[in-house]
């Protein structure tokens, strides 16, 4: 599979998931990451998209990809997607996407004025590719990824087998893979897995 | 292997110039990686396919503590002047006259998806923009839109940009005829077109199917035409025939022209030839160095209309004949009346249960068509954004309910391509920033409102004071001076959140960023320019705010400031002028007609008091825009005694300048142009003698030393050249005070409309004092 563009959501658990969650709180909590330089990449920006129905709610804009408190279909969540192109097989580019989101929903979990509002699981994760000349929405792109897409969330759920669910109602959308692990998972130990964290 | 590319998937379904043009583009990007196309060159290459840059493209970007440099791969690659390879970028795409299909639609939400950030921001040109694009995918994104039938070619640049048109023609039951087939005429004829490849600025066209009505604006364009018909010449037997009243100059800006009528009458053939000869006329003898008064609008009010007139007509009658003149038109007397039409049967709206929230819709967001059982339908988008998803839903929409099944768009408009004659897809972008669904069936509406609702583009209040216009500002644009967008979400909701009467819920607010008025404030009943003040070192963003536009009548009237207020306090402001109104206008008094009788100095009264900004000390929140909580102050500018004594002594001489120009706007309003010029004049004298101040405090204040030292110490020193407008403003100075040294007002009388003028010129030279000292604060404090 040659896409880059990769992109792993981490869904917000209840209650935040259930309508607590304003999407302005995480406006000084980006802008504070590209002033303190939180991530490891080029950030530029933050866009503010709270005025819109079930929309990318705050973006933070990077060079390399983006990172969003995203309110698609009303599941809020930690939305990473990769821009430009990456480094390594896509096996290896899958991982770093994974761990990525995982590391933005862990550093969002500790934000001092959203610790304890705010809690991420990893027993769902959603993956997606944000490209449609490579990986239409259908069975065939599920056949292509199937391997490392299951690799993967072995890795994230200790080694216990994961199950695909693919969301292929709308051949337009995105291709869209829920990867559902057997049991609740946090995101600091998912990441960890992946050989993440601090 | 090769990886499938969307130029193999797509071949075939790109026609060959539009393809081959994509190809040009894209050996132009790997050219200019290579350094082998000059930079200025590649610039104008991208921009006129619509690849705009963005804010902080020179890799700067101040993070509310200090200003970073942004590290990109890419290095110091550039992809125009001062502007980084690497940086995100925003993608226009022209939308001819707004006009989309369902699967046009479907496309757009997915290049959106995969290239940006799942955000269609639609403009106030009925255009669409995706931000934080890079540049190296705007080829595969061109070919995606070209397959079906969207270019992105003349976007921007020195071009005919997007040719707009009322959303509502050929369903409107006040205008002439639809004005429909003519746009896409237009469009397909000047697109490429060789007389309108030298322009030394951008060409703006806008048709109307009506006078009254503001949906196309056709008084702020370049070119702009409202239908109209006459008895057929010659003729007794009571026929008509189709035309257009011509009008040229208009533009909005930093100083608005009001378009002027060039010809009562040019019939439907001549409608083509006539903009082609006002091309050539505008290619031959507009600007091309200075690009601040390179617009149409300035070389016809050098010329004067009747000249320009002349000259337009000269052209006309030595242009080589080109069957697309006519070509689009029907054969004998047809009518081009239906070329758009259903795909479903009408029927009426029946009684019976209406969903929750359905007649509050029904209200302000349906209107009937001239075709019995049929409504459009305006779907309200806060500040003109929806998402990819809604984008697909909509769609889905626009096939179900008003029977939008075209597959094959209507063919790309090409250089040397002649315009198909419909159908056309049922959606339309308005200027409004919304979209309109066409041909739905009234019985239908309950539903298709249900279907909006699950959308989450069930709004209520379309065309409402609630359903706010509003440039990207500092959001996205480089150019931007406060947040518009953030003013203008801010104030959506605390507008949705009140009652108010039926005149005030049909106001409009309109809000730009910065004077070039991309948010058409000057056209709003309340608008907003963004702006800065210093305050005890510190920068505060601030709104202009701008009464006394027309919307209607197709922009019938352009608004002037009354003050600058906090950006903070803007919502207070709003409250207490629509309050004054709802309390003291008289019985059917337009908000334009009440603002006229209590006149601006009540206004200003009104408001006074929120012009005051608290100290940083006693509310930070006035130091920042809305919905960023950055700092607004650009680097850290100290509050030490040095600053506070040259602050003091600048201030005090800015705000005389801007009582000076206030006074010349009640003048003005009092019927003394005379007076109002004089004021502005001296309005400026001393906003330009203040600065000179900071320099050489025993500057008299004889005018001709103040001019003096002005250029010399400001001008000449390239320390009042704006980083983007250069020395626009000071030129607005120099300009009227050579013509005041030589004894007269620029020739002529001083009109209403000059003197409107010179107060817009005044204002914005203040402004750019402002600026100036702010910019002249910071190398100190650095």
């Amino acid at each position: 599979m040659e896409a880059y563009r990769l992109g792993v959501k981490v869904f917000v658990e209840p209650p935040a998931a259930s309508g607590a969650l304003r999407s302005e709180e995480f406006i000084p909590v980006f802008h504070r990451w590209i002033q303190n330089r939180r991530l490891a990449e080029t950030l530029i920006d933050v866009a503010d998209y709270g005025h819109v129905h079930q929309g990318p709610g705050v973006v933070l804009i990077g060079h390399a990809a983006n990172y969003a408190l995203d309110f698609d279909e009303g599941l809020p969540g930690l939305l990473y997607v990769r821009k430009r192109p990456a480094e390594g097989a896509f096996a290896e580019r899958l991982a770093e996407t994974f761990r990525a989101a995982l590391h933005a929903a862990r550093l969002l979990e500790e934000e001092p004025g959203l610790a304890g509002k705010l809690r991420f699981g990893a027993a769902r994760i959603r993956f997606r590719i944000h490209d449609r000349l490579l990986a239409p929405n259908g069975s065939a792109t599920l056949a292509a990824v199937r391997p490392a897409l299951e690799a993967i969330g072995a890795r994230v759920h200790g080694g216990a087998a994961v199950t695909l669910h693919p969301l292929f109602e709308d051949p337009r959308a995105l291709f869209t893979v829920d990867v559902v692990g057997p049991g609740a998972l946090d995101v600091a130990t998912a990441e960890a897995r992946l050989g993440g964290g601090t | 292997m090769q990886a499938l590319t969307w130029k193999d998937k797509l071949a075939g379904r790109v026609s060959e110039p539009l393809g081959r043009e994509i190809d040009i583009f894209e050996t132009e990007i790997g050219l200019r990686k290579q350094g082998k196309m000059e930079e200025k060159l590649f610039a104008e290459t991208r921009l006129r396919r619509g690849v705009y840059g963005q804010r902080y493209d020179n890799g700067q970007r101040h993070d509310g503590i200090a200003s970073q440099t942004l590290s990109y791969p890419s290095g110091e690659l550039t992809k125009g002047p001062m502007t980084l390879w690497d940086a995100p970028g925003m993608q226009r795409i022209k939308i001819p006259y707004g006009v989309l299909t369902a699967d046009q639609m479907e496309v757009l939400a997915e290049v959106a998806e995969e290239y940006s950030d799942a955000i269609l921001h639609v403009t106030t040109r009925q255009d669409l923009q995706l931000h934080f694009v890079h540049v190296e995918d705007t080829p595969d994104i061109m070919r995606r839109l070209a397959a079906v039938g969207i270019t992105t070619r003349e976007a921007c640049g020195n071009t005919v940009r997007n040719v707009t048109a009322c959303p509502y023609a050929g369903v409107c039951g006040d205008e002439s005829f639809d004005t429909t087939p003519y746009a896409q005429a237009l469009t397909y004829f000047l697109l490429g077109h060789q007389d309108a490849q030298d322009f030394g600025r951008k060409f703006k066209i806008a048709l109307s199917g009506c006078r009254q009505h503001a949906c196309a604006l056709v008084n702020m364009h370049d070119l702009g035409v409202i239908a109209c018909r006459r008895p057929v010449p010659g003729n007794s037997d009571g026929r008509e025939e189709r035309g257009f009243e011509v009008y040229v100059g208009g533009g909005l800006g930093s100083v608005p022209h009001q378009a002027k009528l060039l010809l009562e009458f040019v019939p439907e053939g001549e409608l083509l030839p006539t903009a082609q000869a006002v091309a050539r006329v505008f290619a031959r003898l507009g600007e091309k160095k200075n690009r601040q008064r390179a617009r149409l609008k300035f070389l016809i009010a050098r010329l004067g209309v009747e000249e320009f007139k002349r000259l337009v007509i000269e052209e006309r009658a030595r242009l080589p004949l080109d069957r697309r003149w006519t070509a689009f038109l029907p054969e004998g007397e047809g009518d081009l009346a239906g070329v758009d039409r259903p795909r479903k049967p009408g029927a009426p709206l029946g009684p019976g249960a209406r969903p929750e929230g359905f007649e509050a819709w029904h209200k302000t967001n349906v209107r009937p068509q001239k075709q019995p059982g049929y409504a459009v339908v305006t779907v309200r988008l806060p500040l003109g954004d929806l998402t990819s998803r809604q984008m697909r839903g909509l769609a889905n929409l626009a096939r179900r309910f008003t029977g939008d099944t075209l597959t094959r768009p209507l063919g790309v408009a090409e250089a040397g391509a002649e315009a198909p004659r419909g159908p056309y897809g049922s959606v339309r972008a308005t200027v409004e920033q919304n979209i309109a669904l066409r041909w739905v069936p009234e019985a239908e509406l309950p539903a298709l409102y249900q279907e909006l609702v699950a959308l989450g583009l069930g709004m209520a209040g379309a065309g409402t004071i609630a359903d706010i216009t509003a440039c990207p500002g500092t959001d996205t644009c480089k150019l931007g001076i406060s947040s518009s967008r953030g003013l203008g979400a801010e104030l959506s909701h605390h507008l949705a959140a009140r009652e108010h009467d039926a005149a005030v819920a049909g106001l409009h607010i309109k809000m730009s960023g910065c004077f070039n008025a991309c948010g058409q404030h000057h056209i709003a009943d309340i608008g907003f320019l963004g702006v800065s003040r210093n305050v005890g070192g510190r920068r505060v963003p601030h709104f202009q705010l701008v009464v006394g536009g027309q919307w209607t009548e197709n922009a019938g009237s352009y608004g002037l400031a009354v003050g600058a207020i906090p950006s903070k306090r803007i919502p207070e402001v709003v409250d207490r002028v629509t309050g004054l109104y709802t309390r003291e206008r008289l019985a059917g008094e337009s908000f334009q007609a009440f603002i006229r009788r209590i006149g601006k100095a009540a206004l200003r009264t009104l408001v006074e008091d929120l012009l005051e900004v608290p100290p940083y000390e006693q509310d930070p929140g006035f130091y920042s825009d809305w919905g960023d909580p950055r700092e607004y102050t650009i680097g850290d500018l100290g509050v030490g005694e040095c600053a506070g004594e040259v602050v003091s002594p600048v201030h005090f001489g800015l705000a005389a300048s801007e009582r000076e120009a206030f006074e010349a706007l009640l003048h003005l309003d009092q019927g003394r142009p005379e007076e109002a010029a004089r004021l502005a004049y001296t309005a400026m004298l001393t906003a330009a003698r203040t600065l000179v101040r900071l320099q050489y405090l025993d500057v008299s204040e004889e005018p001709d030393e103040i001019a003096n030292e002005f250029r010399t110490r400001l001008v000449d020193t390239r320390l009042f050249a704006d980083p983007y407008a250069g020395d626009k403003f000071a030129q607005y100075f120099l300009r009227v005070h050579s013509r005041s040294a030589a004894g007269g007002g620029g020739g002529g009388e001083m009109t209403a409309e000059r003197a409107h003028r010179r107060i817009e010129e005044a204002q914005l030279f203040i402004e750019a004092a402002h600026a100036c000292y702010d910019r002249m604060t910071q190398t100190r404090g650095a």
